[in-house]
């Protein structure tokens, strides 16, 4: 029996009124999402946007019993145990290909993307797709100065889409280095009135192109982006790593960093695997396990990895993988 | 010696109390030991690497009390233990669903 591939989960968030249910309906009109599965959070006991999202079938689910990131174990697995179950019984007008979750606009992103990517039985049917953040062009600034969560969705996006750029006064500069300083590696991508490509917007983040992008920005290490207590920089080594350096490195992250760890990507070259690299990810305390990547995706092979913290200094950072490092190379000398 | 070399680990303790907003200082003392104190603590911890010892890396000293430790990251987890009152450790989880190799 031939398995069938991953189905990619997206996940579509930003706060409050940032235009999430008005790009969710435009892209639902494309055929790159045609045979999407669609889940919504909405905050409140009436739900509303679920309603405003123009499809013609079953595979819009709406989740109104609180905000998604609070009951993300039972609501949004549930949900998606029931939606694959209906899917192989044939019970939907078309199976799909894709599931989008719009989250509702407090939700805290990560818990969603955990629930994602520990569930052990929908881990074989599911993979975690992009994460795309929408931030509104006129009300975005002052969004992003009041409200914590609303940074936390733009630290942890692979895309940001800059929404109603067309009601927004001037070109919107401040708010683009606001949303640069808080996640550097993410493009962001422009919406007038939700109408924004949906290949570009949910290609898988971890193809090559996607790759080097957001490793783009590691090439200039030297810098630091500060957005109040979220920073992102990227930490650059030529050596290869050590495989059980890495691991240690990771473990201990999580392990004294844990939620302000907001978002790390990398790709890394590993000593004992000095052709093939490995893609590392993590959301918070969580790590997918590393991909392998064929080859290189350039002539720089050098590790590259972007972190995406709150309150953790770049400087503990990089003494902690040197000398976690010194130590693993010094115990492989020894044996 | 325990592989890192003394001023790396002892920068790193340094940086460490940093990291975890604790109030401190940490020092390489001339025997080759790193000496953390918390500000406004009495008591010092001392960490050792231990050269003769292929398994327990290094020697922690809290309290009195000496603790082998096999890894910088164990001695980490211990001096934050030892001076972070609120620390509760986050442990890493692997995701079960791999990244889709590109």
């Amino acid at each position: 029996m031939v398995s069938e591939p991953a189905i990619p989960v997206s996940v579509l968030t930003g706060f409050l009124g940032s235009g999430k249910t008005t790009l969710l309906s435009c892209l639902l009109r494309q055929p790159e999402l045609a045979r999407a599965a669609v889940i919504i959070n909405e905050f409140g006991e009436i739900g509303l946007d679920h309603e405003l999202v123009a499809t013609s079938d079953d595979t819009v689910v709406a989740l109104t019993t609180g905000c998604l990131c609070c009951k993300v174990r039972s609501d949004l697995t549930e949900t998606l145990h029931d939606l694959l179950r209906r899917r192989d019984a044939g019970a939907l007008p078309q199976p799909f290909d894709h599931i989008v979750i719009e989250t509702s606009g407090l939700a805290d992103p990560a818990p969603i993307l955990h629930a994602l990517m520990t569930d052990a039985d929908l881990a074989g049917r599911l993979t975690l797709g992009s994460v795309v953040t929408t931030v509104d062009a006129v009300a975005g600034e002052g969004t992003l100065e009041r409200e914590a969560v609303s940074r936390k969705q733009v630290a942890v996006a692979d895309r940001i889409v800059l929404s109603k750029l067309d009601l927004a006064h001037g070109d919107a500069a401040a708010l683009l280095r606001r949303v640069a300083a808080l996640n550097p590696g993410a493009p962001t991508l422009r919406a007038v009135r939700g109408e924004i490509d949906a290949a570009a917007l949910f290609a898988d983040p971890r193809r090559r192109p996607e790759i080097d992008a957001w490793l783009g920005e590691a090439h200039a290490h030297g810098h630091e982006h500060h957005d109040g207590e979220i920073k992102a920089f990227a930490v650059v080594r030529t050596a290869p790593i050590r495989a059980v350096a890495l691991t240690l490195f990771l473990e201990a992250l999580a392990e004294h960093c844990g939620a302000d760890l907001l978002r790390l990507k990398g790709i890394v070259n590993i000593a004992e695997s000095p052709e093939k690299p490995a893609v590392i990810h993590g959301v918070q305390h969580v790590f997918h396990a590393p991909a392998w990547l064929e080859r290189w995706p350039s002539a720089d092979r050098t590790s590259r990895i972007i972190f995406i913290t709150r309150r953790i200094p770049r400087r503990w950072v990089e003494l902690l993988l040197d000398a976690v490092g010194a130590e693993v190379a010094c115990v492989a000398a020894a044996g | 010696m325990s592989g890192v070399p003394t001023e790396l680990a002892c920068e790193l303790m340094s940086a460490s109390l940093a990291a975890w907003r604790l109030a401190g200082e940490a020092r390489c003392v001339d025997d080759g030991a790193i000496v953390v104190e918390r500000t406004g603590k009495h008591e010092t911890i001392r960490i050792e690497p231990k050269a003769d010892d292929p398994m327990f890396r290094w020697l922690i000293t809290i309290d009195g009390r000496r603790r082998p430790v096999v890894s910088l990251p164990g001695v980490l987890r211990h001096l934050r233990a030892a001076l972070d009152p609120d620390y509760a450790a986050t442990r890493v989880r692997v995701s079960v669903a791999s990244l889709p190799v590109p």
